[in-house]
């Protein structure tokens, strides 16, 4: 199994590595969102107080508008991190369905590898480019904070070896998890177009019920709440209450890992089930 | 059906979705160290049949066994024991050739050092060491196929599978690549089983074949056997349109032993089986003429598997001959090409 797992991981890497634009366009996205999407939205509190509000009010405000953060960009870099996890995975699928489409993986599905293999070494690929990402955005957002005018991340908390393992953990349980989900969807499907309709499906409601962008204060309740149970919001809530505390927080970072072990937990069962159905010999 | 067979198939049966069948109780036996050729048209149940004999297709009803295991039971172990070597090309080609060999070897479970050790030996093999570095996207058609034979090899095989091997390969290509696989069964004593859809090569390369048609095998046995059921030369007469069947005039005439009906071009014609076509062609000429049909061409053949193919389907092979997997072969090169040479 291991020798089965290196073997079809090694493709996976020298595929990646083999495909600079692919590097390129990952790493420009979110460098694009740091850069303008940051800067363009960035909410100053301060600006929108009548004259004469105490700082002390402001920066009140401030820190329960973005959950502890002490200004949008600060909190808009961890939501990041969970932005990049999701949209880094999207692909991966679509790779099985195109090396399906040139019989790549019906030479695989011809050798005795059997579907874990075939299956994890596609995860391990697929969930590395998002790990890697994530640290790329926070290492820039860290980098544009010392590069005035541009604004940037702020850490405020220092963050100890437990700190550093929670997100560490944080970052692998929502790629492990995405990529879980996107591969599946491709081992499943055999169609291009309805891969990228379904992922789209997916793509855009994950996103857009989670507070990876949106300020916390400006969400309205109701969504709110039904971002609690989103996985991306569970990944950077880890990711914020380590870097600005844990003071806007119901829960700890714990709570939220255990949320998206769940996630990940299910997701993996799941796709464990439906993969080996689809890796069987054809009925 | 013998117990000592490389290759069993018993009543092998295939239903798509409760409604198309492809196969339909096909039942066969290989001898070790046989080269056992399956043909048939598209469309005939080749492709179904190699797929349920190499666990890559569960039969509805029926058995196969490879290499004394049961494909059912055990299909990894059946994995294990076959190379395939697809219709379609199924090389990376953003993986050069000694890379696509190592990913190969190691997805049968072969340490990295012996992956590579065997990569190195099937290249040198090949004659494709001074291209072991090359993307295995820039390679011709025939190298490409050498290639996949190599993968197909990688973990030394009892059993070989080969859909359509020569697909798209120019005439050198294909005796290149039957070169290597004759000289593989010296070699080794490797089982190959092989479908094509040129009978030239299944002619002369296997020891046995089996023609399969509408899912069924309609005939088996060597070459020279099946050509020998035919009992003599073909004729076939040509001629101009007319109303009437000729072959009840044809029938009578000495050492006619068949006359069957045709249409060629859109115009009829008569496959007549006789024992000497020599003798026979000026009395049928003769006799047509006196009876006003035109004859507007007439062809002597020793049988060859074309005439065996249209004693046992009724159809002329060309016919049926491949625009479908020779289309697709090209069309997948286009797309290649339109990708930038991609994978």
């Amino acid at each position: 199994m291991l020798r089965e797992l290196g073997a079809l991981t090694r493709r996976e890497f020298i595929k990646i590595v083999r495909n600079p634009q692919a590097i390129f366009t990952s790493l420009f996205l979110p460098l694009v969102y740091l850069l303008l999407f940051g800067n363009g939205f960035n909410l100053n509190i301060a600006s929108y107080a009548p004259p004469g509000t105490p700082p002390s009010v402001i920066e009140a405000l401030t820190l329960a508008f973005f959950r502890g953060a002490p200004n949008y960009y600060s909190y808009f870099s961890a939501g990041m991190v969970g932005f990049v996890a999701v949209t880094s995975t999207l692909f991966i699928g679509a790779n099985v369905i195109f090396d399906k489409l040139f019989g790549i993986f019906k030479r695989v599905r011809g050798t005795p590898a059997p579907s874990a293999a075939v299956f994890g070494a596609r995860l391990i690929a697929g969930a590395f480019q998002p790990i890697v990402l994530a640290f790329f955005v926070l290492g820039l957002a860290l980098l544009f904070g010392h590069l005035p005018p541009l604004n940037g991340l702020h850490i405020t908390q220092s963050i100890g070896v437990v700190g550093a393992f929670e997100i560490l953990l944080a970052i692998v349980l929502v790629s492990l998890m995405f990529a879980t989900a996107f591969l599946t969807i491709g081992i499943l499907l055999e169609v291009p177009q309805i891969y990228f309709a379904v992922v789209n499906l997916i793509n855009l409601p994950v996103l857009l019920t989670s507070d990876a962008l949106y300020p916390w204060g400006s969400m309205p309740p109701w969504l709110q709440t039904a971002s609690q149970y989103n996985p991306v919001s569970l990944c950077v809530n880890v990711l914020r209450e380590n870097f600005f505390g844990a003071s806007y927080y119901p829960y700890g970072p714990g709570v939220y890992l255990l949320g998206l072990l769940a996630w990940t937990g299910v997701l993996v069962a799941i796709a464990i089930v439906l993969v080996r159905r689809a890796l069987r010999p054809v009925e | 059906m013998a117990n000592e067979g490389a290759i069993i198939a018993e009543g092998l049966v295939k239903i798509y979705n409760g409604k198309v069948t492809a196969v339909d109780g096909v039942s066969f036996s290989v001898r070790p160290g046989e080269i056992f050729g399956f043909l048939g048209p598209n469309g005939a149940g080749k492709t179904t049949t190699v797929s349920m004999l190499s666990a890559g297709l569960r039969p509805t009803k029926g058995r196969a066994v490879i290499d004394g295991l049961a494909v059912d039971v055990d299909p990894e172990a059946v994995k294990r024991r076959i190379g395939i070597i697809f219709q379609e090309s199924t090389a990376d080609g953003d993986l050069t050739g000694r890379e696509n060999l190592e990913i190969a070897a190691g997805a049968f479970g072969l340490s990295r050092a012996e992956g590579r050790k065997r990569a190195n030996e099937l290249m040198d093999e090949m004659h494709l060491t001074e291209a072991a570095d090359r993307y295995s996207k820039t390679y011709s058609g025939g190298m490409r196929r050498r290639l996949e034979l190599a993968v197909g090899l990688v973990h030394h095989p009892r059993i070989l599978f080969l859909d359509e091997p020569t697909l798209g390969l120019d005439p050198q290509g294909r005796a290149g690549f039957w070169q290597y696989v004759q000289q593989l069964r010296k070699d080794s004593g490797m089982t190959v089983f092989v479908t094509t859809h040129y009978l030239d090569e299944a002619d002369t390369m296997c020891d046995r074949i089996a023609i399969i048609d509408h899912g069924k095998i309609v005939a088996e046995g060597t070459p020279n056997a099946l050509k020998d059921r035919l009992g003599g030369d073909v004729v076939t007469i040509r001629t101009g349109p007319t109303a009437s069947d000729l072959s009840e005039m044809l029938r009578p005439l000495s050492g006619v032993s068949a006359v069957q009906r045709l249409e060629v071009d859109g115009d009829p014609a008569y496959r007549v089986k006789v024992t000497n076509g020599e003798t026979f062609v000026p009395q049928a000429v003769e006799k047509l003429y006196s009876a006003g049909a035109p004859v507007t061409g007439v062809t002597v053949k020793r049988p060859s598997l074309d005439e065996v193919f249209l004693e046992f389907t009724g159809r002329e092979y060309r016919e049926e001959e491949g625009p479908t997997a020779t289309d697709r072969a090209v069309m997948m090169q286009r797309v290649r090409g339109a990708m930038g040479g991609r994978r």
